[in-house]
């Protein structure tokens, strides 16, 4: 099953590529948003999507708002540097939300099979 | 899973390896930002965004790849820029100054990781317990690897021989520095650390929390301190140590603290055995068990239940009750005419709800039901909990209190049912009985606490230096009943031999006295005799001339030699 994920740093984004191949998913990286939606075309099988929040120009959240403006129907999934809460008070339809840290490993695996069982 | 796990752990390495490669890189992206801020003296929303966003992905991308002190500093700068951003405002001197500190500290930090060698040659263990590795190796393949660094060179020798005895493998350093480039080179099983060294008075605890933070994990680690000071101990316990000893060190209670420590490793997942006659229910309900860290084993055919049950001795059996060949009640009534079985937990996977029904199969001896459809947390935690009774209680049965040992009606039943099964192959079996010299003594001068302390010491010698293959028993007070397997009498007698050196060598305290302990021993090959009986009493008999020679010695069965 394909993800895609958008990080405009290459190594978070091989390293949450390497925690998705490790449950048997194929990461699809994008650098940014720009990037995202051109790979969102050519892949139209990708099931899910994982962004990082803060980038250049497009912010990750920014990123979902557009989504939703399509009615893109892809879970989603943001990863932030700080703290969740204050991401999701700023938008409450985003539903989930973690932390970049070193639990990245236990942490992503376990919301990815959580939310795609749900679909 | 595992192998995919390890996988992972081996690419995050690598990962991790890139990332300290391009800190550099990514360092001076930072200074370059703090440079153009400074230099424009009206604030500019692009070149603080940038600012900002700088110090945000080094924080990101430091916290995701474990190292927290980098991002805690990274933390600062983006927490600075943030403010610049809200204010409108420009740098000026006081600000200059946070961000230069932020920088240095960045740098330092950086060079620290520069120097520890991340593209280790092996991946960091994986925390599972791999099957299979029964056979655990002859002294040195198996026994734990332990780091001691201490800045006294004696007390690093003397605890280093000492712990040899128990049959740990040492390695020894006399600076925190070398320790550390080792360890991340391979990181040993557990850490011996001393506080205080020439740096600093807590440079052993700082390098242990360092050398955690580089490898992401919590190294199992004790503490050693020459003196008792509460800094110390905040130090050790900081660094995840929960450990703590004061010099001189007991290698005695060293040894049972990184027992302690290294316990969980060797803990073996619970064995469930699962016999059903629908391949694909039982690969389900397998699944379910092993996601839960059981290791299952599944036969479709009811016929061949016992043979299985024999090699894969399970904690638990999962049976479904209905099965063409035979139904599960008639399973369980045939386990349960093997005498070995009749406390075997055996739970039934049925649709059936009917009461009177459940209960009529309730008296052929099973534990319990589950109905079908399982809800997965229902079945691990129903089978998990049952089996584990079973485990404590089959445990509380055969192991002696104080040495954890088998007891002697178990270790005669094991040695019994081991003679039966290897009757066939022609393997060949080595019985040594082994018995303290002189300890009446030991507890009349001592204390029995004294005498348990060197019966703890023996059981701990023969459970490290023994494989896990063979079955080591407190058959007596201070008699100890061994079967080696595979083993010519040659290599028995070498073994124990070396064996009875070692513990000779370890030293026992009682208060203000110090006094060594010695064994006696005496083999018997099983090539040689017809009847478990007549082993152990050639053992025996060997036992008897060993301590007539003048005991501290390993007798050879005359027949046998």
């Amino acid at each position: 099953m394909k993800i895609l994920v958008v990080d405009d740093d290459a190594l978070a984004a091989e390293m949450v590529c390497a925690i998705l191949e490790s449950g048997n998913y194929q990461g699809i990286v994008a650098e940014n948003v720009m990037e995202a939606f051109e790979r969102l075309q050519q892949h139209p099988e990708i099931k899910m999507i994982i962004s990082d929040m803060n980038m250049p120009l497009i912010s990750g959240i920014e990123f979902f708002q557009e989504l939703k403006k399509q009615h893109s129907t892809l879970p989603f999934i943001l990863l932030t540097g700080d703290d969740p809460t204050t991401l999701l008070t700023l938008e409450p339809a985003l539903t989930h939300c973690l932390t970049k840290d070193f639990a990245l490993t236990e942490t992503l695996p376990e919301l990815v099979a959580n939310v795609l069982g749900k679909n | 899973m595992t192998q995919t796990s390890s996988n992972l752990q081996v690419k995050i390495l690598q990962l991790r390896a890139n990332f300290i490669k391009q800190l550099p890189k990514r360092l001076l992206e930072v200074e370059e930002c703090i440079k153009q801020a400074e230099n424009s003296t009206n604030y500019d929303e692009l070149i603080m965004g940038d600012l900002f966003r700088a110090f945000h992905s080094l924080k990101g991308a430091s916290s995701s790849f474990g190292f927290d002190k980098l991002a805690e500093e990274a933390a600062i700068g983006e927490h600075l820029a943030q403010g610049l951003i809200t204010t409108s405002a420009v740098m000026n001197a006081n600000r200059s100054r946070v961000l230069a500190d932020v920088i240095e500290q960045l740098n330092l930090e950086m060079e620290e990781l520069k120097q520890v060698d991340l593209s280790f040659d092996r991946p960091y263990r994986s925390p599972s317990f791999e099957m299979g590795q029964i056979n655990r190796g002859w002294q040195e393949q198996g026994a734990p690897l332990i780091y001691i660094c201490d800045d006294e060179t004696e007390q690093v020798v003397h605890l280093d021989y000492q712990l040899s005895c128990f049959g740990y493998r040492i390695q020894r350093f006399t600076d925190v520095e070398s320790f550390e480039a080792t360890v991340l080179k391979q990181a040993p099983d557990a850490v011996v650390m001393d506080v205080h060294f020439p740096q600093s008075s807590i440079a052993g605890t700082e390098t242990l929390r360092r050398v955690n933070e580089t490898l992401g994990r919590q190294l199992p680690a004790i503490v050693l301190s020459g003196q008792d000071s509460f800094a110390g101990r905040l130090s050790a316990f900081r660094a995840g140590c929960r450990s703590y000893f004061t010099k001189p060190a007991r290698p005695l209670e060293l040894a049972a603290a990184l027992d302690d420590l290294l316990k969980n490793k060797h803990v073996e997942p619970l064995r469930i055995l699962i016999v059903d006659d629908e391949p694909e229910v039982a690969q389900y309900h397998s699944l379910i068990l092993e996601d839960a860290g059981m290791l299952v084993q599944q036969v479709h055919e009811p016929a061949l239940a016992l043979d299985v049950l024999r090699n894969f001795s399970p904690d638990l059996i999962l049976i479904d009750v209905y099965m063409p060949e035979c139904t599960g009640q008639e399973l369980a009534g045939i386990i349960r005419m093997v005498p070995e079985y009749l406390g075997m937990p055996i739970v039934y996977l049925s649709s059936e709800t009917d009461r009177k029904k459940q209960f009529s199969a309730m008296q052929v001896g099973v534990e319990g039901f589950i109905t079908k459809p399982v809800v997965p947390s229902e079945l691990v935690s129903a089978v998990a909990l049952r089996a584990e009774r079973m485990r404590t209680l089959r445990r509380l049965m055969t192991r002696d209190s104080l040495t954890g040992l088998f007891n002697h009606s178990s270790t005669k039943e094991i040695i019994e049912s081991a003679v039966s099964q290897v009757g066939r192959t022609k393997e060949n079996l080595i019985m040594v009985m082994l018995d303290l010299d002189y300890f009446k003594k030991v507890n009349d001068k001592h204390g029995h606490l004294a005498g348990d302390q060197v019966l703890v010491a023996l059981s701990r010698v023969l459970k490290h230096r023994l494989r896990n293959t063979d079955v080591i028993g407190r058959y007596g007070g201070e008699e100890f009943a061994i079967l080696l397997r595979k083993i010519s009498i040659e290599q028995a007698y070498e073994l124990i031999d070396t064996l009875r050196e070692d513990f000779s060598k370890i030293i026992f305290s009682s208060g203000a006295e110090q006094f060594t302990c010695t064994f006696s021993a005496g083999l018997s090959s099983f090539a040689h005799y017809g009847s478990v009986e007549e082993l152990i009493g050639a053992a025996d008999v060997a036992l008897y001339q060993a301590k007539k020679d003048g005991r501290n010695r390993v007798n050879v069965d005359r027949k046998s030699q």
